[in-house]
């Protein structure tokens, strides 16, 4: 391949005399008005009149990376979403008392004024089917479900009473990474890598993997841009077919062609230039260089089939097939490599108890196999390679599960099951700056309401933010006449849990 | 010698005399401080934060003038007109003693700041409109005119701000570069050759002109401009949310179109779409046009409150019809006052009562539906019509017609409230079981005798009573459900009428045995209360009567319209308390807010007379918005850039008076017509300069906001597919109908609970242009989105061009684009029999772009043929896997087709120069 890099050189150089081309940041917003607007709302807390930062990036070259407010704890995040919501109960929230009510009729007293997705009438208590143990020094309560897990305790930190407003999974899905229970806000990882670009153009900033068999409930909107320029939406790498979308040079086209070709494009477009001298010929010159690197990076990094067997054996991966293991590796694999956040989402979580796939000790008993061990190999992967510091690893669901046995419309369903609850739920962080073998937040006797150290989707996008280096209520971008924040208008760092 | 020289004098002296009476004059129009661009800034900065439409601290607020002037919780008003020293505010911001200065623990305003509200305060502390919230007015044509360069007005603006700022226009664009950019411009895609023959030969003066007005009348220029109102109107083929289930709308569409086609006048264009149900002559076409906001979400995920999404539909509404057709972001007001436009929380919800009564209420078949009856129906339907006239009156012939057509006004399932052993079930319909009970509040009954409903049964020997007022209240009515054909059905029975309004409870039992007590035996989609079908005992009374009962069964097409709840089912506005749907607060009626253009007088209160209001050319946002949306399309940036916000915070246009030249000539001189404004703005000599910069002109203007050049702006995502699909030859003519799947990577759509597929279409359909593209909001079709296609869950005033990696990966591998190059390289080499190789490149070339190849591009195509031809002799396998669906498997096929998939990846071809 010629070298561009003189092209490309004075591309970056154009980039940098053009960065007023932020024109779709208003103006405005650096100006009298904007600062004000910014000081007086910051995403309207009335609190906060300090000024607020809105990210200059050059449309051209959206991606390079840039610093944070704050020099941040992480680097990367990878966020491992089990689609559906997994059982607390079963997992993290040990409910010695919940088991003493097994099979008794629910209390008015946890009926009135509620709504439930599907339970209806009065529903029968479900004590908890799995046992449990305390690990570690810190103790953390892990069940035999995750017995992989359970050996690492002392590593991760546990928000155990976590709340949300939202019942069903696709508006519950958006809360907890977009910030609103609607379509159309940008997703953490757009937001991330508006703020932060990545750190290697040769790969996309923000990856998403998913298993399980379906996307989330929420579609692709969940890794969506929003507002944002589109550049800024999760890029699907995917396990069959072309890892990201036209990847791949056509059958036919072998990669020495695809080089000449992308050189006669470029140099015609060169010619382009001198008539033109428009600067951005030289960004699509750089574009397109660019292209034909990620053809050769990410078959790369997105071929696991090169790892030592150790690594296999540790995740439990199993090249060429789509699984949450497999994502997994790939995500240490990609953080590794400079990828700024990597999404995942495992679909099958959904643990209603209405056939056997989704019964709580059966169905939920699998599902927590073949996610326990390649969890757990990522904490102590990433550990071995001294990444751990610099990658903030974050999992959960979208919302907990019922300590009542779901009747679904009154009916009794065949299989034990729980339904959808938004009043308490376990997430755990690792890694990036979280305190290793902590605990945050209790839930009542029975698991069912949260009674100290409540958290909720912004308190965890405002712990996230805040180890990448930003403050949550200053990172805005102004969209219909009002700077928008990810966490809307709340959210807390949760210092509880930071190193 | 004297002479002269007193001469010389007196030149002297008057010209003192002129440049002190010029400065006397600058100074004294300098020295009336203008609020708008002097004091609403230092205010914006300063003060608002506390001071303002959030926060009024000190019971102070310097949103309006009113509220400036007012009496402060001390007592007194901190402004006094007239009086800066004895101003309250003027004392605080020159206060020394920091607990009392202004602004609070900041730091102190600039002695510059100072003088200037002080001024203002002393010249009468006067208001001023912030421009886009005033009338547009007759501007008159700046008359420095450069006789030789400029074509019309348009070209008078420009050139004096060109002038003022020191730069020069840049000399016309050559006829083939006009052409291209006319034709993108206009129909999106390349023009046909007969019309660029045409054009090419035409050397007369009008050449030009006749080419935009063969454009203007071409068919397909409707195609491109409804691409562009598709991402305001959030238009899709899906519901949105978790199931994002299919939803059959392309009707309006084809509606949008044909708008455009016909050169509808746009006040009308938005009226229909406003409102057209409601307007005297609603006919198909009109109520179609509503489905404008009939594109809002629904979702149908279990569990879901319908009333808390048909809020969101409603919200949705208010905030695209401000953003999309009057330019302001009006979605702050939700939850407070506006901190800087003049908006007050309550003017939202006033606004928002146009809206609340619509009938549609997230229900999972989309109610209400204009049902699309084939041409022998509405023959019959004719008939039924012309009968009923004569002997039931035109109201009673008007509501059944309706009703016919749109099973409305019915009470959707989704309203009933309390359920004993019965509940919504999925798809939020009553589900009925044995002994079951489901109440229906506040039905009104006077004068209604007859009831029509849909259900369905899954058991025989089923009884649905109604009674009233309680489950043991008297029986209504009593009626026997069996299971009949699968599927839904609709049934009637008659009534005693009881007068009044009532709640009504639905007692359902069985006597089928059944597996288990809970079994849902029956379920409950809607019902319509009415009266019996009229003139009994006229002559074809049973026949009409049964023919109104096949009518309203046929199973037929629809389209999501807007329709509003009848007066016995009017749901009152409420303001939501800082936006929260769930506290509400006073209730509200329709209204505008005050500080646009007053409520047109004879203007009824409901959405047509919102549209009246909004396309009154008094409404200061209409025009100038789509005149600065048309701007956008044609030169990449609008007027004002901020397409989505014409308001204090958007960005102000260099070019104002052109703007309001524009808004007025379009409204007053052009009656709205949008082909005209069209014409107006290419005709200019401004759109026709060539689009080379320098590094000057990247230096001084990076962004073309002065107009120096002509637009240079890389093609839509919609055009670049047109693009690649029309030059090779491959692209359908056909127009409208149902959307097309062309070829995407399988693993696109995987939505839980909605096993829908995407089936790619046969034939022709899979070339059609991008508008006719099946649009999923939650997976879109990729290689769009990679060009910065929106998903279109809300509305989107514009789109952020980007320049990423992505899309190079799109045009070089995506598999429409190679079979596009593919179909190229074949037509061109059939027609080369003597497979020149040099001739066919430079036909490939020029074709694509419509001018010849430079050597040097050419050679460097060469080069690449030549490269690739060894490549392809050489290796057989990779021919044929290159040439699969090919007859023909030369060598020379397979570089071809590298060679213009290459060229299909130049900027110039993705470029609008």
């Amino acid at each position: 391949m010629k070298d561009h890099s003189k092209i490309i050189n004075e591309s970056l150089e154009e980039k940098n005399r053009f960065f007023t081309r932020r024109h779709f940041l208003k103006e405005a917003s650096f100006g009298f008005g904007g600062l004000a607007l910014a000081n007086l709302l910051g995403g309207c807390n009335f609190n906060d009149t300090t000024t607020s930062n809105n990210i200059l990036f050059d449309p051209a070259n959206p991606l390079l990376p840039r610093s944070p407010m704050f020099a941040g704890k992480a680097k990367s995040v990878i966020y491992l979403h089990m689609a559906g919501a997994p059982s607390q109960l079963e997992l993290f929230d040990y409910k010695p008392e919940l088991m003493k009510m097994d099979g008794q009729d629910c209390p008015q007293s946890l009926l009135e004024g509620k709504k439930f997705a599907f339970i209806r009438g009065v529903p029968k208590m479900l004590g908890p089917q799995a046992n449990f143990q305390q690990r570690g020094e810190s103790g953390a309560w892990i069940s035999d479900y995750l017995p992989h897990l359970a050996t690492i305790a002392d590593e991760i930190s546990f928000l155990k009473a976590v709340t949300t407003d939202q019942f069903n999974h696709a508006p519950a899905q958006l809360l907890m990474h977009t910030g609103s229970p609607r379509l159309g806000r940008p997703s953490m990882g757009s937001w991330v890598t508006y703020g932060l670009g990545t750190e290697n153009q040769n790969l996309p900033g923000y990856v998403v993997l998913t298993s399980g068999g379906r996307n989330p409930d929420s579609g692709k909107s969940v890794w969506g841009s929003g507002f944002l320029p589109s550049v800024y939406q999760g890029v699907q790498c995917r396990s069959e077919g072309d890892p990201v979308l036209f990847l791949n040079d056509p059958d036919g086209i072998n990669r020495d062609l695809r080089k000449a070709s992308i050189n006669t494009i470029n140099e015609i477009n060169q010619q382009q230039y001198k008539e033109f001298k428009d600067p951005e010929i030289l960004s699509r010159i750089a574009q397109y260089e660019m292209a034909y690197k990620m053809q050769i990076s990410v078959p790369g990094v997105m071929n696991i089939a090169d790892e030592p067997q150790y690594i296999h054996d540790m995740y439990g991966t199993k090249p060429g097939k789509e699984s949450f293991a497999n994502n997994v590796l790939l995500a240490r694999k990609l953080v590794e490599k400079g990828v700024r956040f990597v999404q995942l989402f495992d679909w099958g979580w959904d643990a209603h108890g209405t056939d056997a796939n989704l019964a709580i000790d059966i169905g939920h008993i699998n599902k927590c196999r073949s996610v326990d061990k390649a969890m757990t190999a990522l904490i102590l992967d990433l550990k071995q390679r001294g990444l751990l510091d610099d990658v903030l690893v974050v999992w959960g669901g979208e919302f907990g599960r019922t300590p009542m046995q779901e009747n679904r419309a009154g009916k009794a369903v065949p299989f034990k099951g729980r339904d959808h609850h938004t009043e308490a739920f376990t997430i755990w962080m690792a890694g990036g700056g979280i305190k290793k073998g902590g605990s945050y937040g209790e839930t009542d006797e029975i698991g069912y309401s949260s009674i100290s150290g409540k958290t909720n989707a912004f308190d965890i996008q405002a712990t996230i933010l805040n180890q990448l280096g930003f403050n949550h209520e200053k990172f805005t971008y102004q969209f219909q006449g009002r700077p928008f924040r990810l966490t809307d208008v709340s959210g807390r760092v949760i210092t509880e849990i930071l190193a | 010698m004297n002479i002269k020289r007193s001469n010389k004098i007196l030149v002297v002296v008057g010209l003192l005399l002129l440049v002190g009476t010029v400065w006397y004059f600058l100074m004294r129009q300098e020295d009336k401080i203008d609020f708008n661009t002097q004091v609403k800034p230092i205010f914006n900065k300063q003060c608002i934060s506390c001071h303002g439409g959030v926060r009024q601290k000190a019971g102070f607020s310097l949103l309006f003038r009113n509220e400036a002037l007012a009496p402060t919780e001390s007592g007194k008003p901190a402004i006094i007109p007239g009086n800066a020293s004895s101003s309250e505010l003027i004392k605080r911001i020159t206060a020394n003693d920091p607990d009392e200065r202004m602004p609070y623990k900041h730091e102190p305003l600039s002695k510059e700041e100072i003088k200037i509200l002080r001024k203002w305060i002393n010249q009468g502390a006067e208001w001023g409109d912030h421009w886009a919230y005033v009338s547009v007015k007759e501007t008159p044509v700046p008359d420095d005119v450069e006789e030789d360069w400029n074509k019309n007005a348009i070209d008078n603006f420009v050139l004096q701000q060109l002038k003022e700022n020191e730069f020069a226009h840049s000399p016309q664009a050559d006829k083939k570069t006009l052409l291209r950019r006319a034709s993108l411009d206009l129909i999106g895609i390349p023009p046909s050759e007969n019309l660029a023959q045409q054009f090419l030969n035409d050397k007369s003066d009008k050449a030009y002109e006749n080419l935009i007005d063969s454009l203007l009348a071409n068919k397909h220029f409707g195609e491109k401009w409804t691409s562009m109102w598709l991402d305001l109107a959030r238009y899709a083929d899906t519901k949105g949310y978790e199931h994002d289930a299919t939803r059959k709308i392309w009707r309006y569409r084809d509606w949008l179109i044909k708008a455009f086609n016909k050169d509808q006048p746009y006040d009308q264009f938005l009226t229909e779409q406003l409102a057209g149900d409601l307007m005297p002559d609603a006919d198909e076409d009109k109520f179609i046009a509503t489905a404008f906001h009939r594109n809002s979400m629904c979702n149908d995920e279990g569990g879901t409150d319908p009333e808390e999404f048909r809020t969101a539909s409603v919200i949705d509404r208010v905030n695209t019809t401000f953003e999309a057709l009057m330019g302001t972001t009006f979605a702050c007001v939700q939850c407070h006052a506006h901190p800087y436009d003049p908006f007050k929380h309550d003017e939202y919800y006033k606004f928002m009562a146009f809206f609340n009564n619509a009938r549609d209420e997230n229900t999972e078949f989309d109610y209400p539906l204009l049902r699309h009856f084939s041409d022998s129906a509405n023959e019959k339907l004719d008939e039924l019509v012309s009968w009923l006239k004569t002997n039931a009156g035109e109201k009673r012939t008007k509501e059944l017609t309706q009703f016919i057509k749109t099973w409305q006004p019915s009470y959707n399932s989704v309203v009933f409230d309390e359920f004993v052993n019965s509940e919504l079930g999925d798809g939020r319909r009553v589900m009925l079981r044995n002994k079951s009970i489901s109440r229906l509040k506040n039905v009104e009954l006077t004068n209604r005798d007859h009831f029509i409903f849909r259900y369905d049964a899954f058991v025989n020997n089923g009884k649905l009573e109604i009674h009233l007022d309680r489950p043991d209240g008297p029986l209504l009515s009593s009626i026997k459900l069996d299971k009949g054909k699968p599927g839904l059905k609709i049934t009637s029975n008659d009534f005693v009428s009881p007068q009044g309004v009532h709640d009504l409870f639905f007692i359902y039992s069985t006597t089928s045995p059944l597996k288990q007590k809970d079994d849902d035996c029956a379920m409950l989609e809607w019902i319509h209360f009415t009266q019996k079908f009229p003139a009994e005992g006229k002559p074809g009374y049973a026949d009409m009567k049964k023919r109104f009962w096949d009518l309203l069964q046929l199973q037929m097409p629809t389209t999501p319209v807007m329709m509003d709840n009848p007066a016995d089912m009017f749901r009152p506005t409420n303001v939501f308390e800082r936006g929260n749907w769930l506290v509400k607060g006073d209730e509200v009626n329709a209204d505008v807010p005050k500080s646009l253009n007053p409520f047109p007088n004879a203007a009824p209160r409901n959405r047509l007379g919102m549209a009246m209001w909004l396309t009154a050319k008094e409404n200061p946002l209409t025009a100038r918005t789509m005149v600065n949306r048309v701007w956008e399309q044609l030169f990449g940036m609008g007027l004002a850039e901020t397409l989505e916000d014409m308001g204090t915070q958007g960005i102000a246009p260099v070019h104002k008076d052109l703007l309001d030249w524009l808004s007025w000539r379009f409204m007053h001189e052009n009656k709205w017509s949008m082909k005209k404004l069209i014409k107006d703005i290419m005709m200019s000599a401004t759109y026709m300069q060539q689009s080379n910069v320098n590094e000057l002109l990247i230096e001084k203007d990076p962004t073309n906001k002065f107009y120096a050049r002509g637009p240079r702006v890389r093609l839509s995502a919609e055009q670049i597919r047109d693009q690649s699909l029309a030059v090779s030859g491959l692209l359908s003519d056909k127009m409208f109908g149902e959307p097309v799947m062309p070829w995407q990577p399988k693993g696109i759509w995987l939505s839980p609970w909605n096993y829908e597929d995407w089936k790619i279409s046969k034939g022709e359909d899979q070339y059609r242009r991008a508008i006719y593209t099946f649009w999923k909001r939650t997976a879109a079709y990729p290689s769009m989105l990679s060009f910065d296609g929106v998903a279109r869950e809300a509305c989107q005033a514009r789109r952020i061009r980007t320049n990423t990696p992505l899309q190079a990966l799109v045009t070089l591998n995506d598999s429409v684009y190679l079979e596009a190059a593919n179909y190229f390289a074949i037509q061109l080499l059939k027609k080369h029999k003597e497979a020149n190789v040099e001739a066919i490149l430079k036909e490939a070339y020029a074709t694509a772009m419509l001018h010849q190849a430079d050597e040097k591009s050419l050679a460097a195509l060469k080069n690449l043929y030549q490269t690739a031809f060894i490549n392809y002799t050489n290796n057989k396998e990779e021919r044929e896997k290159l040439l699969a669906n090919n007859e023909i498997k030369k060598p020379e096929a397979a570089a071809l087709t590298v060679v213009v998939n290459a060229i299909f990846n130049l900027d110039e071809f993705v470029t609008k120069n």
